[in-house]
């Protein structure tokens, strides 16, 4: 398999004249973005900006420049699909995909000429090989091609060997390799991952070239960061991740440690931590955060009678007096904050909450401000997806990409109040299902669908944030269920999408299994339930797994999935 | 007169056929087929941005265990030796080589010397396989260059040959006339020999109802490579054996037969007025007008070319294929997606054009006009070009009354357009056909009216601009047009009473004609 050469790709890139960067609207492709525009600014790059939410937007925005620019750089979009077939550019444009979408589409992998695929060297593909897929048109076109154009016929002609028979046999052999082919792509393609955050990777290139700064190394933290917070990657990629980070942490933040005391009010500072995985609980209450993580909120069973009783039990049993935990973080006795946290994983540990600390980074910008990446996921995000204030979308992309330099603390703190919101919403949508019992089993998977009226049903038309609600619920819905069988099942959620087009959006995710390999196959299937029953859908998603479609046609959509899938 | 020259040139390249119009569209033909070889190169190695090793056929070899290798020197041992039974599998070895896909040995087999044998084994009437591998053999011996056709020629093949064509095997008289339309295809020199040894009779006594289809499609091509070429033209009385099969042969539905026997009336009409006559006299031109609108490409371009060629001929031929409903067919062709055939179709509409003025009235009444002017429009350039030459030959033989209605179709703007083209030749026959609008014009006492219409298309800008124009002859005709038609205000002030007041006095028709 062609391996990109990463070095000569963003020489490349830095050399280029007026660039288009076409970016995806998730935190780790904002984080790629930062770090590709710092690159650009230090090198003069000229380059324009266009976010894009979906193929529709990607394929407006395409339409749009292409007359103007020859380059565009594609951030976690464009990898998953045949970007020659749907863009039909000239044949002088070129693509730079920096995209965490897997499976990669083939013709991309084979397309050098005008596909750069931005990859890291140790991903591992399992891309079919070019001979498996791909066929000379010579071999296919043996008889008819230069009668059928209207040419003169040939003055002299060679008689072959056994034309008759060669020919079937060939054919023959054709008809073989097509099934083998299709076999081999349906392999392929079947399940949706991520693969190497973009971030990481664009980090990557920056250091193969001496460009890295600490900044763009927290972005990248952060990036990584989101594929973990999103449950995109498994936690065995995390881990591995967050060390090769490591080492570029200590390698960037090894000079500061000795000059602790002189750290400027303009000075950052990365550290590597071992911290809990309490939901921004440095910015909020202690016990507000527990209640709205996802992971102690499920563990607990927050939504019971029990729930509640259980989260005082392990609040006393750490010793913590309820007005202490209840009062914001920052105004906790220092003394208590101490051995914080060595307290609450040993109470976690005795109320089955084994995994409650993580591997994860702190940034301190000057003396008093103090985030753990996942804050600046969580309020990213929020930003990214605000549904408070009407306007153009770009306005909340250009917020959340602001939001991530380090000049914007009032961004980024606007950020954290929103994700608040959406995590209380988040949590109080999960009860309210689990206690309703809206998730049902259908026979393949379960599925839950949020009504109209529905308190905050508005936040979850959101792409994003109707992801992390489906996972929160599912994680909630396995500790909830005493079935068995529906433990092992993955999740299907609707939400309305827009009341007056009448659509609702759908997604897909896959079971909540602590040895998941966070393989999606809703992609392929929500195409192939589309398909046979006529539905109107909409794939705008660069996720296949979510998709657009008529509330109408939901009933018939979801009979055609559930025998699909059975 | 520069002028007059240049209509002269015309006239000649366009009614007498001379060798121009035959080379410039053999040349037209072959830039085609480069183009597409050289688009399908590309596309082969855009695909192959990524290096394959390349894929031997093993497999291939493995499978037909029952095949013999035989080394050169083997062969060529057992072929010369008595065996009857190795001098087959020699032979079989050999043709297996030479009909491989990739690099067939055809010079290391004739460098072997074996040709003279294998012709010999044309002869064992007693030993049909062998018979049959050697005639394949030679065949695809003979499918190479000219010193390989040669080789086989000089090896006494043309003789055996002929009298295989009468072989009870159906299979090796098939195979020796796929060999005799190799040898026929190399050019003028061996179809005349082929034509000499009596080739055409038994090659016709092939044609029966009961011919399989497969068989017919070797006999019509090889019919067709014995029309080919000029240089001299194929001996007349040879073509009219040929041609009552071939007319035969063009009513079968087999797309392929239909084909390479209209190819093989092109050919035959591809030459002097006489021959042309010949295949008018058969009756098949409604039959080749119909096959004009077939919708395959194979059928109609050859179908297109042949009719093309006649209306090269004189004004009883063209007249002929006009009789024939040509007219009907034209606009469709005119309007094809296929650029080759919207030229083809215009270089055919031009010679019309090019007659005596009652064929330009049934080109009128036919409605060629509105296709014409949307192919000077939009069409491709080369058929852009045809499509002048179309105009320019209206406005040469057309009455003032039919060049009016040239001029109402709207012809004028996209034809002014044209001016803009890199060709000097196309601005040139433009620039006289604008000389020749305005010498009707003058007889109607229209001159201003044309004068403000070319303005107004913005012609006067352009006609001016090629006054600087690096082609001299380009330069003059601009110039003179200019001078005679729009010399300024001054002039006018100074001839008020010039003759062309006094015609637009005479003219009684004026409001009809409006230009």
């Amino acid at each position: 398999v062609r391996i990109v050469t990463c070095t000569n790709i963003l020489k490349l890139l830095l050399f280029l004249q007026r660039v288009l960067l076409l970016v995806a609207s998730d935190v780790d492709a904002l984080c790629a973005c930062k770090i590709l525009q710092a690159l650009f600014q230090c090198d003069h790059v000229q380059y324009t900006l266009v976010p894009v939410s979906g193929w529709q937007e990607l394929e407006t925005a395409f339409l749009e420049h292409k007359d103007q620019f020859k380059y565009f750089v594609l951030i976690n979009c464009g990898a998953n699909v045949d970007l020659l077939e749907i863009l039909q550019p000239e044949e002088d444009v070129l693509f730079f995909v920096c995209d965490s979408h897997r499976p990669i589409n083939v013709v991309n992998v084979y397309n050098e000429t005008q596909i750069k695929l931005l990859v890291k060297q140790d991903d591992d593909l399992d891309v079919p090989a070019y001979d498996d897929i791909f066929r000379d048109e010579e071999d296919e076109d043996d008889d008819s091609e230069n009668e059928s154009d209207g040419s003169e016929p040939s003055e002299k002609r060679r008689r072959f060997e056994e034309d008759v028979i060669e020919r079937t046999m060939r054919r023959r052999q054709k008809r073989e390799w097509e099934a083998r082919r299709r076999e081999i792509l349906f392999d392929y393609e079947q399940y949706e991952y991520h693969g190497t955050s973009s971030a990481m990777v664009m980090f990557d290139l920056a250091w193969i070239m001496s460009k890295d700064l600490n900044d763009m190394l927290w972005w990248a933290i952060v990036g990584l960061t989101d594929q973990w917070v999103q449950d995109k990657i498994t936690q065995m990629k995390y881990v591995t991740d967050i060390g090769i980070l490591q080492r570029h942490v200590s390698r960037h933040n090894h000079r500061n440690e000795d000059e602790e005391n002189s750290l400027s009010i303009d000075c950052m500072r990365i550290a590597f931590e071992y911290d809990l995985r309490l939901a921004l609980y440095q910015h909020w209450s202690l016990y507000e955060s527990l209640c709205n993580t996802s992971y102690t909120s499920a563990c607990l069973k927050l939504w019971s009678v029990q729930g509640q009783k259980r989260l005082q039990e392990f609040l006393a049993d750490m010793g913590l007096p309820l007005k202490q935990v209840k009062q914001k973080f920052n105004s906790m006795d220092i003394s208590l904050k101490e051995n914080l946290r060595e307290m609450i994983e040993e109470s976690a540990n005795k109320f089955g909450m084994k995994d409650l600390r993580v591997q994860t980074f702190s940034i301190h910008f000057g003396f008093k401000n103090k985030f753990l990446a996942s804050d600046i996921v969580y309020a990213t995000t929020s930003l990214m997806e605000n549904i408070e204030k009407e306007g153009p979308e770009t306005d909340n992309f250009i917020k959340a990409l602001d939001s991530l330099s380090r000049s914007n603390l009032d961004k980024l703190h606007q950020g954290l109040d929103l994700a608040k919101k959406q995590l209380r919403a988040i949590q109080q949508t999960v009860a309210s299902c689990i206690c309703t019992n809206l998730v049902i089993s259908q026979g393949p998977f379960l599925y839950c669908s949020l009504m109209e009226g529905t308190p905050d049903v508005k936040l979850f038309s959101k792409p994003v944030s109707l992801c992390l609600l489906s996972k929160y619920l599912l994680k909630s819905f396995v500790c909830s269920t005493k079935n068995k069988r529906c433990k092992l099942l993955p999740l299907v959620m609707a939400a309305p999408m827009d009341v007056e087009q009448g659509t609702v959006i759908m997604v897909g995710i896959p079971p909540e299994t602590e040895s998941s390999d966070k393989k999606n196959f809703f992609g392929r299937a929500f195409e192939k339930a589309a398909e046979s029953t006529n539905s109107r859908t909409l794939h705008n998603h660069f996720d296949m797994s979510i998709i657009e479609l008529k509330t109408e046609d939901r009933s018939k959509f979801l009979d055609a999935l559930i025998s699909l899938l059975s | 007169m520069p002028v007059g020259n240049e209509q002269g040139e015309r006239m000649r390249k366009f009614k007498n056929r001379g060798k121009d119009v035959a080379a410039m569209r053999r040349q037209r033909v072959e830039v085609n087929i480069e183009l597409r070889k050289a688009k399908k190169d590309e596309q082969i190695l855009k695909r192959r941005s990524i290096s394959i090793t390349p894929l031997e056929e093993n497999s291939a070899c493995q499978e037909k265990k029952e095949i013999i290798q035989l080394s050169l020197e083997e062969i060529v041992e057992a072929v010369n030796g008595s065996n009857t039974e190795l001098q087959l599998q020699a032979t079989q070895a050999t043709r297996r080589m030479l009909s491989r896909q990739r690099d067939p040995p055809l010079s290391q087999i004739i460098e072997l010397g074996i040709i003279p044998r294998l012709v010999e084994f044309l002869t064992r009437a007693d030993n049909a396989p062998l018979q049959f591998e050697a005639a394949w053999a030679l065949t695809n011996i003979a499918s190479g260059t000219s010193d390989h056709t040669r080789a086989v020629v000089e090896g006494g093949a043309i003789p055996a040959f002929v009298s295989l064509l009468s072989s009870p095997h159906m299979h090796i008289s098939e195979q020796s006339v796929w060999a005799l339309g190799n040898i026929a295809g190399d050019g003028p020199l061996y179809r005349d020999a082929l034509i000499n040894c009596n080739v055409i009779p038994p090659l016709l006594a092939l044609v029966s109802p009961v011919t399989p289809v497969g068989f017919l499609r070797n006999i019509t091509w090889t019919l067709s490579n014995l029309c080919r070429n000029k240089n001299p033209y194929p001996p007349l009385d040879a073509v009219k054996k040929m041609l009552p099969v071939l007319i035969c042969l063009i009513q079968h539905e087999d797309k392929e037969i239909i084909s390479d026997s209209c190819w093989a009336l092109s050919y035959l009409t591809d030459g002097s007025n006489d021959r042309i006559q010949i295949v008018v006299d058969t009756g098949i031109l409604p039959r080749l007008v119909e096959l004009m609108a077939d919708t395959e490409l194979i059928v109609l371009t050859p179908a297109l070319r042949a009719i093309g060629n006649v209306v090269t001929g004189t004004d009883d031929q063209t007249q002929a294929a006009i009789d024939a409903g040509v007219l009907a067919v034209l606009p469709c062709l005119l309007r094809h997606t296929k650029p080759t055939i919207q030229k083809e179709a215009a270089w055919a509409l031009s010679n019309i054009a090019a007659g005596p003025c009652r064929q330009i009235q049934q080109l009128i009444t036919c409605g060629l006009l509105p296709p014409l002017v949307e192919l000077l429009e939009k069409g491709d350039f080369k058929a852009q070009k045809e499509a002048v030459w179309a105009v320019a030959n209206f406005t040469t033989g057309g009455t003032v009354e039919q060049v009016v209605e040239l001029v109402q179709s709207g012809v004028l703007k996209p034809l002014l357009n044209l001016l803009s083209a890199k060709d000097s030749k196309t601005i040139l026959v433009i620039l006289d056909t604008i000389a020749n609008l305005f010498l009707a014009a003058e007889k109607l006492g229209e001159t201003e009216r044309l004068c403000l219409l070319v303005e107004e298309l913005d012609g006067l800008e352009k006609i001016e601009a090629l006054q600087t124009h690096d082609n001299n002859m380009v330069y003059r005709a601009a110039l003179s047009i200019i001078e005679k038609y729009f010399a300024g205000e001054e002039s006018t002030d100074l001839q008020p009473g010039s003759d062309q007041d006094g015609q637009l006095d005479f003219s009684v028709e004026k409001q009809d004609f409006n230009f």
